[in-house]
Formats: C-alpha cells, structure tokens, sequence
C-alpha cells in the first residue's frame, strides 16, 4: 500500500470514528 | 531556494488529456481545472445566495409584510445561509488549495487526482437539492442555517432535501481534506520542509484537520435529524424523550469550528498578499504557524458561546466565556504580525493590497464585537439580534470574501496570464469597501436596539437603519457585477502579465514558474536549498 493510500486511511478512519462516535454516544449509551 | 525556472514546455492543443469542450471538465484530474471548476461554482453559489440576500433586503427595507409572505422569508434566510456556508465561502478557498497548493509546496497534482473530480462533482448535485428544496411541498426548510430542533422534525420533505445536501456537502468536503493532507505530507518537494512552507499552506493543512474531524460531527447530528423524522428515534424530540437542546451543543461543536474552517483559509491568502505588497518577508511566521495551530484547537472547546441562553449552569458560562475570550490572543498575534510586516515596509496599494487592508480593519472589527459577544451577560442581552448578524457578517464577508478577493486580484495574472484593469479593481474594492459597511455597521445599531434577527417584519422605530442597510445590500449587490466584468474583461482582453507582476512575491509559483503557469506543472520536483 502506497504511503498516500496509509495517509488517507488513517484520515477516513478518524471521519468514521467521529461520525459513528457521535450517534453512537446518544444511541447507545443514551447520552 | 534556487530560482531554476521550470519552463518545461507543452504543446498547446494536446495538454488538456484526452477529452475537449464540456467534457474536459467533467472528466479533469488535474488541480488547476478542478480549482477553476470550484472557483466559478463558488461565484455562481455567491450570486443565488446574494440574490436571496436582496430578497431578505427588500422584505426588510419597510415595516410591514412587503413582497413575501414570513414563511417564505425564513425559508431565504436558511438558504441564503447554507449557499454562503456551504456552497459559496468553502468552495471558493478549495479553489485556492487546488490551484496553489501543489504549486507552492513543489507538486506536480494533489495525492488523489480522480477522488479531486469526484469532491468537486458532488457539489453541483448538493447545491441542485438545496435549491429544488423551494419547490417541494411546503417549501425549502425555514430553520435557519443552524437547523434546530425540534422545528427540523415539523418540516416538510424540503427538510430531506437539505439533509441530504449537507451530508453530500460534508462528503465533498472530508475527501477534499484528506487528498489537501495527504498532499501537504507527502508531496512537498525535496527541501521543502514544514517549515519551510508558504503560511496558505499552512493555514490550509489546519484546516482540512478542522474538516476532518468537525465536518462528521455535522453528519451526525443531521442524521439523527433524519432518524427523528423517519425512523422513530427520539434524539432531539422532546415528545420522545429527547432533547432539543442536545441538538444545539452536537451542532455548535461543528459550528465553531466551521467558523475558523471558513476564516483560516482567507489568513493564509491574506498571509501571502501582505509580504508582496510590502516588500518584507512576513513577520514572525513562527508564531503565525503556532498561533493557527492555537485557533483551531480552542475552537473545539468555546461552542457553547452560541448557546448561553439555554440555561446551561453559571459555572458552564464561565467556562465558555473565557475560553471565547482566549481566541483574542493567537487572534492579535496574527493581527499584531500582518501590521508589523507592513511596518517599515516599502507599500504599495494594488487592489489585493487593498482588499487584505479592508480584511484587517473589518476581520479586526468583527473580532472585536465577537470578544463583546463571548461576555455572558452581553451576549444574553443581545442573542438573537442583528447585534449577532453583523458580527458574523464582519468575520464571513469581510474576514472570508475579502481574503478571496484579494486572493483572486493576486494569483489571476498567475493561473491566466492576463492582468486585471487595476482601476475597475480599485474601484470595485472601494464600492465593496463602502456598500459592506453601509450594510453592516448599522445593523449593531438595530441589535443593540432590540431587533430581532429572522424576523419579516419590525416596529416603526427601526425602519431608518432598515432602509440604510437595504441600500447597502442592494449597492454590495450591483457591486459585483464589476467583478464579474473585471474578471471576464482581464480573461478576453487583458494585457499580457508581465513573468513577475507582484515584485514582492517569492513562493515557488512566483520564483520557479512561468507566467501564464503550464497545465502540468513541477513534473520534475523542484531543487530547494
């Protein structure tokens, strides 16, 4: 894997996080 | 830096790829057309958001309900709000990172080519939903930019529309960050360390991390919109069990950041057209780079500054009151380092010399009243009032509009070879310059005096400041038909640019490029000591 595809994916995976983590927290742990 | 001129020569009919006319925009790859694509869409986006403007402008030029009924008029303010936000001010500082970046850091294209088409194609499409939203049934959403609940569940299918543009806006934005960051780290030529970099640069890597982490905080919270409205869930619906007000604190903690999403870009340009016109090196860059730094990480902990009102615990209050106030002093550094550059420098006053001139008085002016703003017991008096809308007024167009102005004034005789009529240019400053703080300033006057902002309709008592600021709005307005004119008139006509136009200049698309740039640019990474 090319050093720019690593450096993408590093940076997707912390959008990911951010946005499953936000519904997440009111979701599941309901706040 | 050494000053090897890359003048690797191109043919002029084969150097756009494979395809011609219409379809050598759709299908581009390369940074200079994507950031052409962003900047005309970004001017487009400005005129319907504008237009939408003259409409709020001419409802309020009188007391009294005049050309629309209140409903539609909240609707104009939501949408004259999202397009400037979202479809205008953004898009027009992407157009600079794709036009400068990979030529001020020694690139020859950003990281990810194909996945740049792709961000900017999304936008078209978004900016269709939010516009089709009018003709749905029961209109465009009349929320406010902002969308809170629980007015958000009440509305029509409109409401979808919008929530699925900003979820296609929020994507577009998110992969233009992470092929901006990957570019910045692992693309600069040999010698260009980070701190070596042109402060846009800079400013441009911050925020796209802004981006990266705050824009899916907005994708959340507007998807739990969604599930409220259609899937049973009781997030911000108090019927349900839910909290209105958890909505205002998940989209503020975006929403600040947004802010300096949109203002650190327009610092970056303006970081660079003051050196040039000074004829200095920028003063103090270090601090420049670390105070940025400071902006972008405060702006993560003083959201609740929108939100004093709701009854958060004194002790809240403070919290945010004073983490507000502390954006005062990497703020000043910034400040304090543009005035120190010019001090002592050799000046002069080309319209984008103009332009960022206009940026510090205005920038400076609407920071102040957002200090005025972070104080607790001020804020509560005049939350909600046109106090508020000049203040943000004053950061968005003066801060952000004016910084891509001087921008646009600065690199065109660069990307186009042409120069610009700096008469009209001037002329167009010193018309934007007036017509914005006709606009503006004496909407302080309003706020302070109890006029509500999102409102059609006012007392007798506010209709002299109403009628000054329509007059304003409508003149800023025709305004920006010069640009468009100066902009049309320098691509058809203009007189050829000379290699070097801004003497001061001295990044690498300045000292190591021709003038018009070549389509494909640093194949061969430049040689920097």
């Amino acid at each position: 894997m090319s050093k720019n595809a690593k450096t993408a994916l590093v940076l997707a995976s912390i959008a990911l996080a951010s946005f499953l983590g936000i519904v997440a927290k009111y979701w599941i742990l309901r706040g | 830096m050494s000053a090897v001129v890359d003048t690797h020569a191109h043919g002029h009919h084969d150097h756009h790829g494979g395809y011609g006319g219409i379809m050598r925009w759709i299908t581009t790859t390369n940074h200079k057309d994507i950031g052409t694509l962003y900047l005309w869409f970004s001017f487009i986006m400005f005129s319907v958001g504008g237009l939408m403007a003259v409409g709020i402008r001419m409802e309020l030029f009188s007391p009294g309900l005049q050309v629309m009924d209140p409903d539609f008029f909240n609707q104009l303010t939501t949408m004259h709000g999202l397009i400037m936000v979202f479809g205008a001010i953004m898009p027009v500082f992407v157009g600079f990172a794709n036009w400068q970046i990979p030529m001020m850091i020694g690139a020859p294209d950003m990281a990810f080519a194909r996945l740049n088409n792709w961000s900017f194609w999304l936008l078209p499409f978004a900016a269709t939903l939010l516009v089709l939203s009018f003709f749905m049934p029961g209109g465009a959403p009349g929320v406010g930019w902002t969308m809170y609940a629980p007015l958000t569940v009440q509305m029509g299918i409109g409401m979808d529309l919008t929530i699925f543009a900003v979820h296609i806006l929020g994507m577009s934005s998110i992969l233009g960050s992470i092929n901006i960051i990957t570019t910045i780290l692992n693309m600069r030529a040999p010698g260009m360390t980070l701190m070596k970099m042109p402060l846009f640069v800079w400013t441009w890597l911050i925020t796209a991390y802004l981006l990266v982490a705050a824009m899916p905080v907005l994708a959340g919270a507007v998807t739990m919109t969604l599930t409220d409205r259609h899937f049973g869930t009781s997030f911000f619906n108090a019927a349900g069990g839910g909290d209105p007000v958890l909505y205002q604190h998940v989209f503020w903690f975006f929403g600040h950041p947004e802010v300096y999403i949109i203002a650190l870009p327009g610092f970056g340009v303006i970081s660079q057209v003051i050196p040039a016109f000074s004829r200095k090196p920028l003063f103090g860059y270090a601090s420049m780079v670390y105070a940025t730094s400071a902006i972008a990480i405060i702006s993560f902990i003083v959201w609740a500054h929108h939100m004093y009102t709701v009854g958060m615990p004194v002790t809240g209050q403070l919290f945010f009151m004073y983490a507000t106030m502390l954006v005062a002093v990497p703020t000043g550094v910034k400040v304090f380092n543009w005035v120190a550059t010019m001090w002592k420098g050799s000046l002069t006053f080309e319209t984008p010399m103009l332009f960022a001139c206009g940026f510090l008085f205005m920038f400076t002016l609407g920071g102040f009243t957002g200090l005025v703003l972070s104080l607790v017991p001020i804020d509560i008096q005049v939350h909600d009032t046109y106090y508020v809308v000049a203040h943000f007024h004053y950061v968005m167009v003066a801060g952000a509009l004016f910084a891509a102005f001087a921008g646009i004034y600065f690199w065109l005789p660069k990307w186009t070879g042409r120069m610009y009529d700096e008469t009209l240019g001037k002329v167009h400053f010193w018309l934007t310059m007036i017509f914005f703080n006709v606009t503006f300033f004496v909407q302080h006057f309003l706020g302070l005096a109890g006029m509500p902002r999102r409102v059609p309709d006012y007392p007798l008592m506010f209709e002299a400041w109403n009628k000054i600021s329509s007059i304003g709005a409508f003149g800023m307005g025709l305004s920006q038909l010069l640009f468009l004119y100066i902009v049309l008139k320098a691509l058809r006509s203009g007189a050829k640019a000379p290699e070097k136009p801004w003497e001061g200049a001295d990044s690498l698309e300045w000292t190591h490029l021709p003038t018009p740039v070549p389509y494909h640019t640093f194949e061969t990474p430049p040689v920097l000591k």
